[in-house]
């Protein structure tokens, strides 16, 4: 099947970057605001003092590169049957703003890990296999880059991103798989989470403003994509 | 008796500036490859 979209224009893409563009600034405002919540108004963790405050950034950052991969693999998986750019835009935007993502995962991860576990990193299942998602999305990019053919370049990318989406699962249970250093969920579990109010509070307001931040960098990435579509149906008239 | 929580303010303030630097410096190539992306070109006179 195939769905067959109008060419899009530069006033289209103007557009979707604008919005893109403001709604990132909006939440990177907000997470200016999660920022001063986490450190002004949320309890220290008396174990592992101010160095836990890195798990405001540090998960909502996680959940924010998983979300952004998994969809990756669906908006693959739909390409290889709706054949639709659309998808293919989405899909390419969504993994550049997933590394990302990733990035701030891995290093604020490290960064807490030193003065909690004595190291910057041990090769478990739950640290390894987030670094190899990661790799493997930077292949992505990397593969996109280096196919010029539109149609070669969006089917073998949507099979490396379905490979991705097979990934995410393994990465959020390998603490259960596993023996591992990083701990078990907190929140994402079967049973309710087991943080204080406040923690828990300030998790969810960094998390929702990470998840905005999310949308306007793909809206804007797919915006960028869609201008550079246009310039090519453009010169191919 | 309560215990002090540690030490370690340095490892927070720089987990957060790591973060900032990363999500500041992704918005400012986006808006940069925004702009030249969608911008009008003159053709030749």
């Amino acid at each position: 099947m195939t769905a067959i979209a109008r060419p899009p224009t530069l006033d289209q893409a103007r557009a979707v970057t604008r919005r893109g563009l403001a709604m990132s600034a909006v939440a990177l405002v907000g997470i200016a605001g999660a920022c001063v919540l986490a450190l002004g108004f949320t309890p220290t963790e008396a174990r592992q003092g101010l160095a836990q405050k890195i798990f405001y950034l540090h998960v909502p950052a996680a959940w924010s590169a998983l979300l952004a991969f998994s969809l990756v693999g669906v908006a693959g998986a739909l390409y290889l049957w709706l054949e639709d750019s659309r998808l293919d835009r989405f899909s390419a935007a969504s993994a550049e703003v997933g590394v990302a993502f990733a990035a701030v995962m891995l290093t604020t991860g490290p960064i807490w890990a030193k003065p909690i576990w004595g190291t910057w990193w041990t090769w478990d299942a739950r640290l390894t296999l987030t670094l190899f998602l990661f790799f493997l999305f930077v292949g992505y990019l990397a593969l996109r880059a280096a196919i010029h053919d539109r149609q070669e370049r969006a089917r073998f990318s949507a099979v490396l991103g379905i490979m991705g989406l097979l990934l995410v699962p393994f990465v959020h249970l390998s603490v259960y798989l596993f023996r591992t250093l990083h701990p078990q969920p907190i929140v994402l579990k079967p049973s309710a989470p087991s943080l204080p109010w406040e923690m828990l509070r300030t998790l969810l307001v960094s998390t929702v403003m990470f998840t905005l931040l999310y949308v306007g960098y793909v809206t804007t990435r797919y915006g960028i994509g869609l201008a550079a579509d246009a310039r090519e149906h453009r010169d191919a008239d | 008796m309560p215990t002090e929580p540690p030490a370690n303010g340095g490892y927070m303030v720089a987990g957060y500036l790591v973060t900032a630097g990363i999500l500041i410096g992704y918005y400012l190539s986006l808006l940069r490859r925004a702009r030249k992306s969608v911008k009008s070109e003159k053709g030749p006179p």
